[in-house]
């Protein structure tokens, strides 16, 4: 889209798609406001002076479908360009926005969600969110850059899944939290009111057809929809720029921009899967087993949502839209331009310790040395690193049974091999946000850099 | 479309009949159906249509092959309608028509019925169990026509149906089954003279000796073992097959790569600094001019990005190889310095040809963290 087409083009463009869109949220609310009405669930706010008449939740919910009505007809009648954010704000957010701002904000916002999280799962917060997010989505449409990453047919199911996604964290976060008070109030939690049992035919078997059949409808309409995004032959000696892997691998090819690639593709993968086989055998809270709950698996919980979420969903949002020509970091509102210069220039521990640190070259041994001198040297020289690592996965679990309760609790309950196992594999978990943040912040490279021998870490 | 069924009802009836010795040769079936006429088997000998032939029919037919006239000396014009009734005759003297009649008499006493009997063994077998009934009292499920036959007419048998093998044995037993003509083979005639081979050698017949034994030891392992054993070794063989087939597959009889040798102009034309791209799409090389510590040199790096493998660009404003997967980032010299890539791009073997000419050889590289960019090979100095 960019460079091709005519910003006043691009409106003509995107005003059809905005049209719709406004529409389609006026619609899912005056939904709403009907359900709330007719379900009795509608909550009084206020009343109005005077008439003595309730404002309720569906009065309000009726006035935001009102307004996302006009805007829809608004854009349709050639206001769409109006209908943008100000400049003064997409460039401030570009701005802002860059690695350490968007991974230290998204770890941020994800553990203000989980403090506040009594608040933020009522339905009428969450829906205002929804609102919220929509309408700024919307005006950003009409900015060519975003639009131009959005609209593309790879990335459209992406940002329909980030919203999935919200859904179902939000869903179930709703119910535990919902469950965690009746538990507080010694009541039983709200799926063990219904334990009665179902049957596979039909009650199993036809929520499985309607969604078998609704499936495929969804997969006719994007195929129809949106056209396959087919590129150039391949070739050996061209990689197109910027290349990015599919969009469930973004989150790897993520962590291949930290780490060497046998690390970062073949044994952190690996011990991602060797530790959710683990989690039986280190897990020996019992309860929460059958029913929502958070209060009672909040190690669990947190452990989770930090590896999923901020580990693995905020890394593929990254990857996707976030990431440009060169493997460089744009913002949202950002033209992907090929020279973005970045100064990016980054130094290996061992050069940061002899170099900067000692004033003195990186120890090296002479050309016709044996191999054991050589060896020898490398060791030397990337003994800082190897010193660093050998701290943190040999000291951190120790320290935390001191310092913590918490932990001191699960070295009691779980003996030393199950809480060694326990304590290095979250150990190894931090240590990615850590790594990042080194690179970033202080252009950390590698802990230990042997390139002879290909052992990077 | 019935041919099959009917020649092997004829054969069978055939057979059935010589067992008997030609003397229960009796009223044949057309006679039922025209009692006038004395000789019908001479007026049915002769070929009908297959299709439209009756049982009546065939028996006929097949008479008149064994026996010739032998079915005027039956019991001639008696209509077979009333036989059926008489159910103490013996089942030797019975003749097959009587016997077919009695079936259908079971049901009607219209001699017409026989006519109208169609060619089917099906319909032999359903009527058969019925004339047996008055024979012996117990018939079970359908029987083919032979048997019942051989049954009937031998009085010893047991009613009901018979296995082949049983057959088989009660055939043997009387040893009436008729003796298949021996294929006699006419003698072989002699070699003429010029036809027949020279002595072998003693070696060669050694040898070939040898290849026989293998051969019949190979085929009598193959054979005397059990079928399933058949059924793996040729399984094993069709993979082993396939296998080879595979290998085979991997080495084409193309040469996709291009040559590992090849020119890059003269020395002359590369200024200081510059990096020339224009081998990159075809050779997959940039070549260089610039200083490696200290020392002016031209030399060749593969465009392959040491962390991954991607192919990185050239970017002249920046004056860096620059790679789209992981960002990495590499200095004109081939040194890296941002990004992932933990080492720097690797050279070719370069060196001026005979003719003056920059000659690349790609199959030798060398690499920088263990020291070979020392190797006059790996550069020409300027």
């Amino acid at each position: 889209m960019h460079g091709h087409v005519s910003y006043e083009d691009f409106i003509m463009q995107v005003a059809g798609f905005l049209t719709a869109y406004y529409l389609f949220v006026a619609i899912m609310n005056a939904f709403a406001a009907y359900y709330l009405w007719q379900s009795g669930r509608a909550k009084a706010l206020f009343r109005l002076p005077g008439s003595g008449l309730a404002v309720t939740t569906v009065h309000v919910w009726l006035l935001v479908a009102g307004v996302f009505t006009i805007l829809s007809a608004y854009a349709t009648n050639g206001g769409a360009a109006a209908l943008s954010l100000s400049p003064l704000i997409r460039d401030g957010a570009d701005w802002i926005m860059g690695p350490v701002v968007y991974s230290v904000g998204s770890l941020v916002l994800m553990g203000g969600l989980y403090l506040g999280r009594s608040f933020f799962v009522k339905p009428t917060v969450a829906w205002t969110g929804l609102n919220l997010s929509l309408l700024l989505m919307g005006l950003s449409m009409t900015d060519m850059d975003f639009a131009s990453i959005v609209m593309k047919p790879d990335n459209v199911p992406i940002v329909a899944m980030i919203y999935l996604l919200g859904f179902f964290t939000w869903l179930s976060a709703h119910r535990a939290v919902e469950n965690d008070a009746r538990i507080a109030r010694g009541e039983v939690p709200l799926e063990k009111l219904d334990d009665e049992k179902v049957l596979v035919w039909p009650d199993l078997v036809y929520t499985e057809l309607i969604c078998m059949i609704a499936l495929t409808a969804v997969l006719f309409i994007w195929a129809i929809m949106l056209q396959a995004p087919l590129e150039e032959p391949a070739s050996t000696v061209k990689t197109p720029n910027p290349s990015k892997a599919p969009w469930y691998f973004l989150g790897l090819q993520e962590m291949l921009v930290y780490y060497d690639p046998w690390m970062a593709g073949v044994v952190l993968p690996g011990v991602v899967v060797g530790g959710l086989m683990a989690i039986p055998f280190i897990d020996f809270n019992k309860r929460g087993n059958g029913y929502y709950t958070i209060n009672e698996r909040k190690f669990a919980y947190c452990t989770f949502q930090f590896g999923f979420l901020v580990l693995w969903v905020t890394l593929i949002v990254m990857g996707t839209f976030l990431r440009g020509p060169n493997w460089n970091f744009f913002g949202f509102y950002e033209t992907w331009d090929a020279h973005k210069v970045e100064a990016l220039n980054n130094v290996d521990l061992s050069q940061y310790f002899w170099v900067d640190l000692l004033q003195m070259g990186r120890p090296k041994a002479a050309d016709d040395a044996s191999m054991a001198v050589k060896i020898g040297y490398i060791l030397v020289r990337e003994s800082p690193g190897i010193m660093a690592l050998a701290f943190y996965f040999g000291g951190g679990p120790p320290a935390m049974v001191i310092y913590s309760k918490f932990f001191r609790e699960m070295f009691m309950r779980m003996g030393f091999v199950r809480y060694m196992v326990l304590s290095n594999l979250i150990l190894l978990m931090a240590l990615l946000p850590i790594k990042m943040l080194a690179r970033w912040v202080v252009q950390m490279k590698y802990f230990i850099s042997i390139p002879e021998y290909f052992l990077n870490f | 479309m019935a041919d099959n069924d009917n020649l092997s009802i004829e054969e069978i009836l055939a057979a059935a009949r010589k067992q008997d010795g030609g003397g229960g040769d009796s009223t044949p079936a057309p006679e039922a159906a025209h009692p006038e006429t004395p000789k019908p088997a001479a007026k049915t000998a002769a070929p009908a249509k297959p299709g439209k032939m009756s049982v009546a029919d065939m028996l006929a037919a097949a008479r008149s092959g064994d026996s010739g006239g032998g079915a005027s000396e039956s019991e001639g014009a008696t209509p077979v309608a009333d036989k059926p009734a008489t159910p103490a005759m013996k089942p030797g003297e019975m003749s097959v028509a009587e016997m077919l009649a009695a079936a259908r008499g079971d049901k009607s006493s219209g001699a017409e019925k026989a006519k109208a009997a169609p060619p089917k063994k099906k319909a032999a077998a359903k009527a058969a169990p019925a004339a047996k009934e008055p024979v012996a009292a117990k018939s079970t499920g359908p029987k083919d026509t032979a048997s019942i036959l051989a049954a009937a007419r031998s009085g010893t048998a047991k009613p009901g149906p018979i296995s082949k093998a049983e057959a088989a044995a009660r055939a043997k037993e009387t040893g009436a089954t008729p003796a298949k003509k021996k294929a006699v083979a006419p003698p072989m005639p002699t070699k003429p003279e010029y036809a027949k081979s020279a002595p072998v050698r003693a070696g060669a017949s050694e040898r070939r000796g040898f290849l026989v034994a293998a051969t019949a030891i190979f085929a009598g392992t193959f054979f005397m073992t059990s079928s399933l054993a058949i059924g793996f070794s040729s399984l094993a063989v069709t993979m082993l097959l396939w296998v080879l087939g595979t290998a085979r597959f991997m080495f084409p009889n193309i040469l996709t790569e291009p040559p590992t040798k090849f020119k890059v102009g003269f020395p002359d034309d590369y200024g200081p600094g510059q990096v020339a791209t224009k081998f990159k799409a075809q050779f997959g090389v940039w070549v260089a001019r610039d200083e490696y510590n200290g020392q002016a040199q031209i030399y060749a790096l593969q465009s392959v990005c040491t962390h991954l493998g991607c192919t990185p660009n050239w970017l002249e404003g920046e004056q860096k190889f620059k790679c789209p997967c992981h960002g990495s980032g590499f200095y004109k010299d081939g040194i890296n310095f941002e990004g992932p890539a933990p080492r720097p791009l690797e050279r070719f073997a370069i060196r001026v040809a005979d003719d003056g000419q920059l000659e690349v050889d790609k199959s030798r590289k060398f690499k920088e963290e263990v020291g070979q960019w020392k190797d006059p090979a790996s550069f020409v100095s300027v």
